[in-house]
């Protein structure tokens, strides 16, 4: 009886259309669109070098400080590779500045005057550049003058100024700053849309409960009242309902995964065994979502779709689907929402296993998945023990 | 008329799924509105971190703490390093300093002290890496050279305090336009999916076989038939696109009443009708209720995605670029990003927004031939 | 006579509305039971309420001499459901239909392979075995119905209006297929609001109305309860109300009707009772169309009983 109705129940499921889009397809649509449009998010956020200009003149030429700077600053071999620069006549440099095709100009005055179209990135990293050259040369000045100061009053007059100039290049360029990145390495927040759209998949599969569970259901369908006079036992037909329910999402799921690591090569970090289980659970949270609505409520199939897609569509949109930072937002403002959020608690159980090295917060993800599972299925048996009802 | 009466009693029937789509795409681009300042825009010229300081704040310690102050936007995110860690990897914060105990005696002593950072590696990062390797430099450099800390402090802060004098050169408020320009541009998603959903969902009655069947052997003219069904939607429309430029207008305020404003918002107006013709195309195409969720799904998000309503079109790669340039979105939001840099209105300026609007035009046409032929087609049953 | 099915006092209300009121039958074995009422008059409800799917405020029912519940999966093993509603899944084809819900009570695949096959043979569908029911016309569609109903061969078999928007080729093999069943040692309930099915089909008649029995008996039993012996009914343009009083007064004529443009006369005995109609129109020289005579109908004896008619 129980894997009789199972495989008819798997059978119904997958030549069900409109489910294998929900459950299957779209999730992999959303994320080929994902790898698509954010591919180069992350990259743009690195620094690229950029165009300037520097207006040309006898200052230019005569300040060793600025041209040395400049000339490192635009070396295409070195590390700091910033800028690419042309040194053009203030004219030039203005029409090249209105066509857009340099972000912006510097003139060498006291103080160095930097022209620019708006204020972003590329105007703000040259301001900072030309500051920092500027203050090179102050400090330069600086130690100069005290130096000259020094050999004056001992009288050492022998030292001569070139030499003076030159040792204080040497220390300004003794690149002795002290600074340890202890940042973790994984950081690209772009992988939190892959975790919210598993999440997506996850609570999807509760469609597949929800029609399951539906199927057999006397007063939610003319197939569940046949049933029902059936001499199966209830308990086992909804048992089995589900059980080909979980199966059917744990495939498509699956094929997710396999899509999702293999074709758009999105970074899970390696602990494939808590992965999975993060997903039996997130798989579960949806499943027991699908069969309280489909237990909870009278209201046609296509209603209860409705219903379940616009809960798993809010979930997502509060656990960062549409935006990474609403999650954050959520996490410091509403941390309540996100602990009910089914959607939210499988997004940050994968965050926590890709970005945080204890397991702990992984660990409280999984639970509250099992709580919420656990609270929804037994208020759906209170509806479900009823074998007899007021109105069909 | 009496087809527009009908319109009218079924838009009615189906008011409820209708006014909650409705108001969760407005939902939709309220929050995205207000949450855009993080994701979109790059405009910050100073870079968000937090300082975790260990030491006293005293002396040399201080003043550093001062100098990345005056020059970043500290926030104050708390001591917990799982917090901390958070906002790190949300961008938040884009650069976290540890400053460990005993810096300041350490450094008195020349020991050259070691300052722990968190970098998200981004632009932001990487000015928050320039203003404390520049302190620490000069600081550095001035210990070896002068004995008193006081002495220090003041040298480096005098040599700090050298800074470049900026230009700007355009007129134009740039973080208010592109607020408007996200605005609209996510406009591209409310438009497109809440007309294919109430178009497909109105249609999928007028073109449910039987009714179809009935109305094709009334003396009822075909394509005037079709005319009444699609003036009947482009009120709907209309009201959409009306609502959410009102919207706009609440949430943006000034700069919705500008000539940027204006032509934003006509550039809807279009798009609006456009994807009218593309909603009366799908339905056209598909008659089955239950579809009209996915394909919704596939379209809106599908063109918003590759056409750059979500994400700024300059992130997108070439080639997807390039893929977009058959869809009519595309040039819906490249006018809107137009706006972004043009200083002034004259002919010249204004002539690629004319040919983006003549491609859309053009689309619309397209769609409307494509569906009466496919509406011709359907007329023999089976 | 072994009585299969027993209902005493049964009562069911839906909120305000009290859709079985106080209602007692019983269902011999081997029998045709037909239940017969007006849309409304509680046939589903009751049906519903003997398989145990909805509630109700009170009365028994008892199969086989027990106690009827969700959990008397013994007994719901010998019964069989047709519902009013087409209930198949639409992803499955005829055959997996078929075997799906047999499957729910026969566990041998052999035996269930058998059954299916007497099912398709029963039903007419053997050229459709692979069909989906989207391809199926409605009249095949009711027929996949009623294969899934009683493929299992169940001792007792619930047909509730298999034949509703039916075309007539479909509405004979379902008819047949009923007897068929019957001759096999089925015992049927069958409710339709079609009297003339019931008149041709059913060993036995109850006719509700409101949720209560109005009569029960074969149908030769009910119709005597109409009251009449005959009715002609005629169609004749122009009659005025001397003629309506001069076919009163002919012989054996119990009643008498008129109304646009046709007349119904009723006899309570009689012999030679159109002979003597025809020649006073004849007498009269009144035109008529058509005439014709026939003894009384279900819907007389409903008519009699409740003065509404059977059809509304």
């Amino acid at each position: 009886m129980f894997v009789h109705h199972f495989k008819y129940s798997v059978i119904t499921l997958f030549k069900n259309k409109m489910l294998i889009f929900w459950v299957y397809a779209f999730p992999i649509i959303l994320g080929t669109l994902f790898q698509m449009a954010f591919s180069n998010v992350e990259h743009s956020e690195k620094f690229h070098a950029f165009d300037i200009a520097i207006v040309e003149s006898d200052t230019v030429q005569n300040n060793e400080i600025y041209r040395e700077a400049f000339r490192s600053l635009s070396d295409e071999q070195s590390d700091h590779h910033l800028f690419n620069i042309q040194y053009v006549t203030e004219d030039t440099a203005k029409e090249l500045l209105d066509n857009q095709e340099i972000a912006g100009y510097v003139v060498l005055t006291d103080p160095v005057n930097v022209i620019v179209n708006s204020s972003g990135a590329e105007e703000t990293v040259l301001k900072y550049a030309v500051e920092e050259i500027a203050q090179q040369e102050a400090m330069i000045h600086t130690l100069i003058n005290a130096d000259m100061q020094g050999a004056f009053e001992a009288e050492q007059s022998h030292r001569n100024p070139e030499e003076i100039y030159q040792q204080a290049m040497a220390l300004i360029q003794d690149d002795t700053v002290n600074i340890e990145d202890v940042s973790g390495e994984h950081l690209s927040y772009i992988v939190i849309e892959f975790y919210t759209l598993i999440a997506m998949a996850c609570l999807y599969g509760g469609i597949l409960g929800m029609v399951s569970i539906n199927n057999s259901l006397a007063n939610m369908s003319n197939q569940g009242k046949r049933i029902s006079v059936s001499p199966a036992p209830k308990a086992k037909l909804i048992l089995s309902s589900v059980l080909a329910s979980y199966v059917a999402q744990l495939i498509g799921l699956f094929i997710l995964f396999v899509y999702i690591v293999l074709v758009l090569k999105v970074d899970f970090g390696n602990h494939l065994p808590f992965i999975m289980l993060l997903t039996l659970a997130g798989s579960l949270a949806g499943l027991s979502l699908g069969i309280l609505v489909a237990t909870g409520m009278k209201a046609n199939e296509n209603s209860k779709t409705g219903i379940l897609i616009s809960v798993t569509m809010c979930g997502c949109f509060l656990s960062g689907m549409m935006g990474v930072s609403m999650k954050y937002i959520i996490d410091t403002h509403l941390p309540v929402l996100n602990k009910i959020n089914p959607a939210s608690m499988i997004t940050d159980g994968f965050y926590a296993l890709y970005y945080y090295d204890t397991p702990d917060r992984y660990y409280q993800d999984l639970i509250s998945l099992f709580v919420f599972s656990g609270l929804l299925i037994l208020l759906s048996i209170v509806s479900l023990r009823r074998q007899q009802y007021d109105c069909i | 008329m009496i087809v527009f009466k009908t319109f009218l009693k079924v838009l009615y029937k189906c008011k409820m799924p209708v006014i909650l789509f409705t108001v969760i795409l407005i939902l939709f681009g309220v929050m995205n509105d207000s949450t855009s300042d993080n994701t979109a825009s790059f405009t910050a010229s100073k870079p968000d971190l937090v300082i975790i300081n260990q030491d006293e704040e005293e002396g040399i310690t201080k003043s550093f703490i001062e100098y990345i102050s005056e020059n970043s936007n500290v926030k104050h995110i708390g001591n917990d390093n799982e917090q901390l860690d958070d906002a790190l990897f949300y961008r938040e914060v884009s650069y976290i300093i540890y400053i460990p105990e005993h810096f300041r005696s350490d450094f008195l002593k020349g020991e050259n002290p070691k300052i722990t950072v968190k970098s998200t590696g981004d632009y932001e990062a990487n000015l928050a890496e320039m203003l404390v390797s520049r302190y620490l430099k000069a600081a550095n450099v001035y210990i070896r050279e002068l004995d008193s800390e006081d002495e220090v402090i003041r040298q480096v802060r005098e040599t700090l305090s050298k800074q470049a004098q900026i230009e700007i050169t355009t007129q134009i408020d740039g973080a208010e336009i592109s607020r408007l320009v996200v605005f609209f541009n996510f406009a591209n998603y409310s438009l497109l999916a809440g007309g294919i959903y109430v178009v497909c969902l109105i249609l999928s009655s007028f073109k449910d076989d039987n009714i179809r069947k009935r109305t094709m052997i009334s003396s009822v003219n075909e394509k005037q038939y079709n005319r009444q069904l699609l003036f009947s939607n482009s009120l709907f429309m209309i009201f959409l696109w009306a609502l959410y430029c009102i919207l706009g207008s609440v949430l943006l305020g000034d700069i919705m009443f500008t000539v940027q404003g204006l032509i934003c918002v006509l550039n809807s107006l279009i798009f609006s009708l456009c994807c009218l013709t593309i909603s009366f195309l799908i339905g056209n195409l598909i008659n089955n209720k239950n579809a009209i969720n996915g394909i919704i799904n596939v379209v809106a998000l599908g063109s918003s995605f590759l056409c750059g309503a979500f994400i700024p079109m300059e992130w997108l790669p070439d080639s997807i670029l390039a893929v977009a340039h058959f869809l009519p979105s595309y040039y819906y939001i490249k006018t809107n990003e137009c706006l972004k840099q043009i200083e002034v209105f004259n002919a010249a300026t204004v002539q690629p927004i004319v040919i983006n609007t003549l491609v859309i035009i053009i689309f619309m046409i397209v769609f409307i031939t494509i569906t009466n032929v496919v509406s011709r087609r359907k007329r023999k049953i089976g | 006579m072994k009585h299969v099915i027993e209902v005493r006092n049964l009562c069911k209300e839906y909120k305000s509305l009290q859709a079985v009121k106080d209602l007692s039958f019983e269902v011999r074995e081997g029998e045709i039971l037909g239940l017969l009422g007006p849309n409304g008059s509680g046939k589903t409800t009751t049906i519903n309420c003997i398989l145990s799917l909805l509630s109700f405020s009170g009365g028994s029912i008892r199969i086989f001499g027990q106690e009827m519940s969700p959990d008397a999966y013994h007994i719901k093993r010998e019964i069989g459901v047709v519902f009013q509603e087409v209930a198949i899944f639409d992803e499955l084809n005829v055959v997996d239909n078929i075997d799906y819900f047999c499957g729910l009570y026969i566990r041998d695949k052999k035996i269930r392979k058998q059954y299916i096959d007497d099912a398709i043979r029963l039903t007419g569908l053997e050229n459709y075995r692979k069909f989906y029911p989207k391809q199926l016309s409605g009249g095949l569609l009711r027929r996949l119905n009623i294969a899934c109903g009683i493929a299992h061969k169940p001792k007792v078999i619930f047909l509730d209006e298999p034949t509703v928007a039916v075309d007539p080729q479909s509405r004979n093999n379902i008819l047949d297929g009923i007897k068929t069943l019957r001759d096999q040692g089925a015992t049927i309930i069958y409710t339709t609001h079609y009297m003339e099915e019931v008149e041709i089909l059913c060993d036995r008649i109850i006719i509700l109305d409101k949720g209560q029995v109005l009569a029960s008996g074969t149908a030769d039993d009910l119709k005597t309860l109409a009251d009449i012996e005959e009715k002609v009914t005629a169609k004749v343009a122009g009659l005025d109300a001397g003629h309506l009083d001069g076919i009163r007064a002919l012989n054996n004529v119990d009643e008498a009707a008129y109304h646009q443009d046709t007349l119904v006369v009723k006899y309570k005995t009689g012999k030679n009772n159109l002979a003597d109609f025809i020649d006073y129109l004849k007498k009269e020289d009144i035109h008529y169309d058509q005439i014709y005579s026939e003894r009384p109908t279900l819907n007389d004896v409903f008519l009699k009983l409740t003065g509404k008619e059977l059809r509304d």
